[in-house]
């Protein structure tokens, strides 16, 4: 199902990272400095012309005006623009996409690229750049692989058609989540069905960064297993090192119950107002009522219990002390820093068999699994503690071979495995240090370092964002994993059982719903290929998107060609499009108020009332 | 923070335009990088190092790439747009927000139409038009230049506050019998006076169209039988000239019948001095009355004063003002385009002028040397392009008539003047590489004569309509005598109106008809775009005025809503949507476009074509796009003449949509009634 899509051509044409401090002498070529270019196989001086030239303007308007380039527009080709400390990010879509979606894109690749790598200036330096392009390159396919051009004008997330599911089952999702909130090392999770979202409690952007992985271990997994059915590698359980922007983490922390207050009170300072973490499920709404009175409620002692590994971690990342950020990452590199032979050797291991990949291991793939349960001495939370070519980003694998197994060997091995973790997080700690000259008030810069849980059972996962030393934690690892286990199983079993949902007989009407603070999308126009049906309506919802961006006190919108009459209507919360299809009979364009055009909010508010929307 | 600049492509400026704020912004950035004890260079130095390497990046793409740049915008919203004119590029930049990139794209093609109409076919020619927009001599290109900035000062602050520059299309006072009283007096008494005064005294030219504005506003035209018609793009053009020469501020009180000698007309913004004017005829402009009809197009407007400043201010004596200015007009809709004829600007109030077109002898060469023009450019893209086979040939079969024509065309001319020797001497050249048989024929190696073929026509051109180097015959205008008397004549007729007019002007339709019959319209835009015409309610937006739709602050809200309106309307109409509905606020705006035939009867709504965000602004003034839309739908209605129709309304947003339509159906037939009058 989710193999690994090329990146559509007619919606990229180009993306490229440039670092202009590799091109300062006159003799210096252009080449030195693209770290990235897409397409790949674009010819050498073709790149070098667009680097150079587009990064060359975008610094001449840029000192011209004190301010970055955001866009940049050619005739057939549209950039959009990030410029910051030397590097150069240019993405280039058709024109007929929508400036914001653009600009968006590049925002949400870039971010992701951060998360899973750390700073971009420190990526670079501890890695090399054919291992970072092979990320890059996800990246952007994974972005551009949007379900429609619907999805990629609005930059949404997949989800699960609701519309199709049994309410209990969201309620179990949501249930789920809660239920692995109980270990006060997890922060928020969400689960994921065939790469679509069931139940998230995260907010749209790091739910939308967490299945990236997911769907790249399963790509992964897809491979390594060759032809092998996805059912022979059950379940398993893996971790990787991520990034987390300050108010993420900030918003992750605090307990849910102060979350709508406090977003609405920091919404002016804070830079994701509006995006405030909303579970798309019911669990999170009445829950948050009961619990403030309650200090014994798990939720309350996740804040209460201050650890020491926190406040250690707070303090080095939201204080960065001038010693600290003299002590520079570049110069204590992380390989140089490796404590022991066995991790070593267990990292190049892994490096060696999965160089910079995510690595991912089934326990139902028993020869292999098993040879590293005997061959290795750390047989349960097996510290594969190996850094993800040396960036930070870690990867962790667990092997849960029998319950009771593990408990025993984790309690022998306990030591080892605290003693590793606790390596790495130095490590960690080390790296995310700011750079000297990327202080100021820059996001890249104090990226803090979490760790991102996977459990995958069949075709479901739960990603579940927890705190480093959670991998240390085995108590906390047996809990989460067996409190969930059975209860993924049978959400797995039920999910499996939907069938798709019937293609709605075409020929009534089209509509898109879009959830601004969700980030959801919910339409029948399905699929990625878009009819010369559906086309006008699609141009006509990029357009309205637009305009809705643009201007704020726009409510609703009939626009009107000879073929097509669309109707667009928003509020705060949501964009609502909506055509009747059939064609409106051909009118003069004359003003007329019996022109159906002008029926359509009407028949939009009566159709849409059974896909659950409600236009009042 | 405006900026407006033409560059050659050798990155070098050609003519610049900025407001003080962007000066400063310029100078302090530059200061900041210069070394201590260094003084500033000029200004005009300082753009050019600044924009250099956009403009060698663009010219960069375009030959590598294929393609070129259209437009940046930066993070704190300034907006760069670019357009490639021929061989110049053309960038405009905002940076205070108050222009999108569809008015700085339909600034530069404002910019081009002007340089059109004031150098005509030297357009066509880039090497020519370089040394057209920037004359070795100093104090020459001052003066060319401080025109051009203040005619980029007029057009933009009718742009912003004059609904018919907003929608590009004309507007006239509405008054029938005036209208028709006045027409009558243009036709019988100036046309024919003047037309039938001595050769002479005319200097063999022959007035085709004449009218009379009031500030911005048409309250009569009149073409002669033997003229074709003035196009829309062509009379706003010319409305911003005259605008440009007699400033008038329409911000201004009505000036009351007594002190209206006094003022003069003169606001804060605009004084009149004595003419100071040493030129050959001043001993017939002295005897003239001194009252109001000398004035020097001089602003005390900060902005003005800032691209003085730029210049040096150098002291330049103002043109004289009987001096026609020589402008190049389309003829035959389109067909015939940059036609030479002198355009004479004679003030008869403040606020109300008269302007005369005539026909300046001999521009029957003006055709020949077109479609010369355009022989020699198909042929260079056919040679461009490689064509060797048939397209060659059939370039070469078309040069065999070209070749004909043109012999006899050198001949006709007389190779007596110097331009018509270089041009025979550059086509001997060119027949003998072509067509003999020791030359190389048809190929590549021919595009460099083509070229200069080109430019030799071009000079040709320029030499006989755009330097009048006084030839023996004497100065090329109507006599100034002949001018006075039509000005005399027509200040005459019109005595009795002057006051009336200029009130009219400012309240020629007002709201306050509409609203027994509209409840809840707050105002409405309506235009004939076959014929270019707008009416709308006058919008009065200073403190002093109160209109119906309240004093200063809240009709200014309204004003802008309007004007943000028209530009998202033109956006859905640039992507083929002709009917746009938007609840916006408090208000509900509707757009309406449809086709109707000669009598009325509504046409079907066609499709109207898709086009890309950065294709010509639409409108009917830098570019005429209605023009081209009405041709495209036309296709399909052969033999019918196809009229065009916009209406824009606002109204409260409690009105029931249902009214709304229906009032949009009725405003429709009721302002189709007035129009119905002939505007010419």
């Amino acid at each position: 199902m989710a193999e690994l899509i090329l990146p559509d051509s007619r919606r990229c044409h180009y993306f490229f990272l440039y670092d202009g401090s590799k091109v300062r002498g006159e003799d210096d070529p252009t080449r030195k400095g693209i770290c990235y270019f897409y397409p790949e196989e674009t010819p050498l001086d073709k790149q070098d012309l667009l680097c150079s030239q587009l990064a060359g303007v975008g610094r001449c308007v840029s000192e011209l005006s004190s301010s970055q380039v955001s866009t940049l527009r050619l005739r057939r080709c549209k950039f959009a623009i990030r410029m910051k400390d030397d590097f150069f990010w240019a993405l280039g879509c058709s024109v007929d996409t929508p400036t914001v979606s653009v600009c968006e894109l590049l925002h949400q690749l870039i971010n992701l690229f951060c998360f899973y790598n750390g700073p971009v200036r420190m990526s670079y330096e501890l890695n090399s750049r054919e291992t970072l392009a092979a990320r890059w390159t996800c990246f952007l396919s994974h972005l551009l692989s949007a379900q429609s051009p619907l999805h990629y004008i609005f930059s949404c997330l997949r989800t699960m058609d609701l519309t199709n599911v049994d309410p209990l089952l969201l309620l179990k999702a949501a249930l789920i989540l809660q239920a692995c909130q109980r270990c006060p090392l997890v922060l928020a999770g969400c689960i994921i069905f065939k790469g679509r979202v069931v139940s998230t409690q995260l907010s749209p952007e790091l739910t939308m960064k967490v299945m990236v992985h997911e769907r790249e271990m399963y790509n992964k997994a897809q491979r390594t297993n060759g032809t092998s059915a996805p059912g022979s590698f059950g379940c398993a359980v893996s971790s990787t090192g991520v990034f987390l922007t300050p108010p993420e983490l900030q918003h992750l922390r605090s307990p849910p119950v102060n979350k709508d207050s406090s977003s609405h009170s920091s919404s002016q300072k804070d830079a994701l107002p509006r995006r405030s973490r909303l579970s798309r499920t019911l669990s999170d709404t009445p829950s948050s009522e009961p619990e403030p009175s309650d200090p014994t409620s798990p939720h309350s002692s996740q804040k209460l219990s201050v650890h020491p590994h926190w406040s250690e971690l707070d303090n080095s990342v939201f204080s960065p002390t001038p010693t600290q950020s003299a002590a520079g990452s570049t110069t204590c590199s992380p390989r140089a820093q490796r404590p022991s032979s066995s991790q070593r050797r267990n990292s190049h291991k892994a490096e060696e068999e999965t160089l910079h990949k995510f690595y991912y291991q089934s326990f139902h793939d028993s020869t292999r699994g098993v040879s590293q349960i005997e061959g290795e001495e750390s047989s349960t939370c097996e510290g594969n503690l190996h850094l993800n070519g040396g960036d930070g980003a870690c990867e962790t694998e667990f092997d849960f071979s029998g319950p009771s197994a593990n408990v025993k060997t984790v309690s022998g091995d306990n030591e080892a495995c605290c003693r590793s973790t606790k390596d790495h997080m130095t490590e960690v700690k080390h790296l995310t240090l700011p750079h000297p000259h990327t202080l100021e008030s820059n996001e890249q810069s104090s990226l803090i370092a979490m760790t991102l849980y996977v459990h995958r059972v069949n075709s479901l996962v739960l990603a579940l964002l927890v705190e480093p030393h959670f991998l240390n934690d085995t108590a906390s690892i047996e809990e989460v994993y067996h409190s969930s286990l059975a209860s993924l199983n049978g959400l797995e079993a039920h999910l499996h059982t939907i069938s798709p949902a019937a293609p709605e007989p075409a020929g009534q009407y089209l509509f898109a719903h879009y959830d601004c603070i969700q980030n959801t999308l919910t339409t029948n126009v399905s699929g990625r290929a878009v009819g010369a049906l559906e086309h006008p309506f699609v141009r006509a919802t990029s357009l309205l998107h637009s305009h809705f961006c643009s201007t704020e006190t726009l409510q609703e919108a009939i626009i009107r060609s000879a073929g097509t009459a669309v109707y667009g209507t928003r509020n705060v919360a949501q964009e609502t499009f909506f055509q009747q299809l059939g064609g409106p009979p051909r009118n003069s364009g004359i003003p007329n108020h019996q022109d159906s055009a002008f029926s359509l909010p009407s028949k939009a508010r009566h159709r849409l009332l059974k896909h659950g929307v409600n236009l009042l | 923070m405006k900026c407006l600049l033409i560059a050659s492509e050798s990155a070098e400026i050609l003519f610049h335009w900025t407001d003080q704020e962007f000066q400063q912004n310029v100078q302090e950035k530059y200061s900041s990088s210069q070394e201590e004890g260094e003084g500033l260079p000029a200004f005009e130095d300082i753009i050019s190092t600044l924009f250099a390497p956009i403009i060698i990046s663009c010219g960069t793409m375009v030959y590598r790439q294929g393609d070129s740049y259209t437009s940046f915008t930066t993070e704190n919203n300034h907006i760069y747009a670019l357009c490639q004119f021929d061989e110049c590029l053309y960038i405009a930049v905002n940076g205070d927000g108050e222009e999108k990139e569809d008015d700085l794209r339909r600034k530069l093609y404002v910019l081009r139409k002007m340089t059109e109409v004031m150098f005509g076919m030297v357009t066509l020619s880039g090497s020519l038009l370089r040394k057209e927009l920037r004359p070795q001599d100093t104090e020459q290109r001052v003066r060319l230049w401080k025109h051009l900035q203040s005619l980029v000062e007029t057009y933009n602050y009718l742009r912003e506050s004059d609904q018919s520059f907003l929608v590009e299309a004309v507007e006239r006072l509405i008054h029938p019998t005036l209208c028709e009283q006045c027409i009558e007096f243009l036709e019988r008494r100036l046309v024919q006076q003047i037309n039938s005064s001595s050769l002479v005294e005319r200097a063999g030219e022959e007035v085709l169209h004449t009218f009379i504005l009031v500030h911005t506003k048409l309250l009569a035209f009149y073409s002669s039988r033997t003229a074709s018609t003035l196009n829309t793009s062509d009379l706003l053009t010319l409305i911003i000239m005259a605008q440009n020469m007699y400033p008038s501020n329409v911000e201004l009180d009505e000036p009351s019948p007594e002190d209206a000698e006094s003022t003069s007309g003169s606001g804060p913004e605009s004084f009149y001095t004595p003419e100071p004017s040493p030129s050959s005829r001043d001993s017939s402009s002295s005897e003239r009355p001194a009252r109001g009809s000398s004035p020097v197009f001089e602003f005390v407007d900060p902005d003005i004063q800032m691209a003085e400043d730029s210049l040096h201010t150098l002291e330049i004596g103002p043109p004289d003002p009987s001096t026609p200015r020589r402008v190049f007009l389309e003829l035959k809709d389109g067909q015939l385009p940059m036609v030479p004829h002198s355009m004479y600007c004679l003030p008869l109030w403040p606020g109300i002028t008269l302007v005369l077109l005539t026909k300046v002898p001999n521009i029957q060469i003006t055709r020949s040397v077109y479609s010369f023009l355009e022989d020699f450019t198909k042929l260079e893209k056919c040679l461009n392009e490689g064509q060797a086979g048939s397209g060659a040939a059939r370039g070469q079969l078309n040069m065999h008539n070209t070749r004909s024509k043109l012999d006899k065309f050198i001949r006709d001319l007389g190779p007596s003047e110097l331009q018509c020797v270089q041009l025979l001497n550059v086509w001997t050249e060119f027949k003998n590489r072509a067509f003999t048989r020791g030359g190389s024929g048809f190929n590549k190696d021919l595009i460099p004569l083509c070229k200069s073929m080109k430019t030799r026509l071009c000079s040709l051109y320029r030499q006989r309509f755009l330097t009048d180097t006084g030839s023996s015959d004497g100065p090329r205008c109507l006599s100034p005598a002949l001018q006075e008397r039509a000005q005399t004549m027509v200040q005459e007729k019109l005595m009795d109106w002057k006051d009336f007019l200029l009130v009219k002007s400012k309240r020629n339709v007002t709201m306050v008809s509409y609203l027994e019959e509209f409840p809840g319209l707050v105002h409405f835009i309506w235009v004939d775009r076959s014929s270019g015409q707008i009416i709308a309610p006058s919008l009065n937006i200073t403190e002093r005025t109160t209109s119906e739709l309240g004093k200063g602050p809240v009709a200014r809200y309204i004003k802008s809503k309007v004007w943000g309106l028209v530009r998202t309307t033109r956006q859905y109409l640039r992507k083929g949507y002709s009917t746009v509905t938007l609840r916006d606020g408090d208000f509900y705006f509707c757009y309406f476009l449809w086709f109707e035939n000669e009598n009325g009867y509504k046409l079907e709504a066609g499709d109207i074509p898709i086009l890309p965000d950065d294709s010509p602004p639409i409108g009917m003034l830098g570019y005429d796009y209605y023009r081209k839309l009405l041709r495209y739908y036309g296709k399909n209605h052969q033999g019918e003449a196809v009229k065009c129709y916009e209406l824009l309304t606002v109204h409260l947003g409690v009105i029931p949509t249902e009214i709304i339509l229906q009032h949009c159906r009725q405003l429709a037939s009721k302002l189709w009634e007035p129009s119905r009058n002939p505007l010419l």
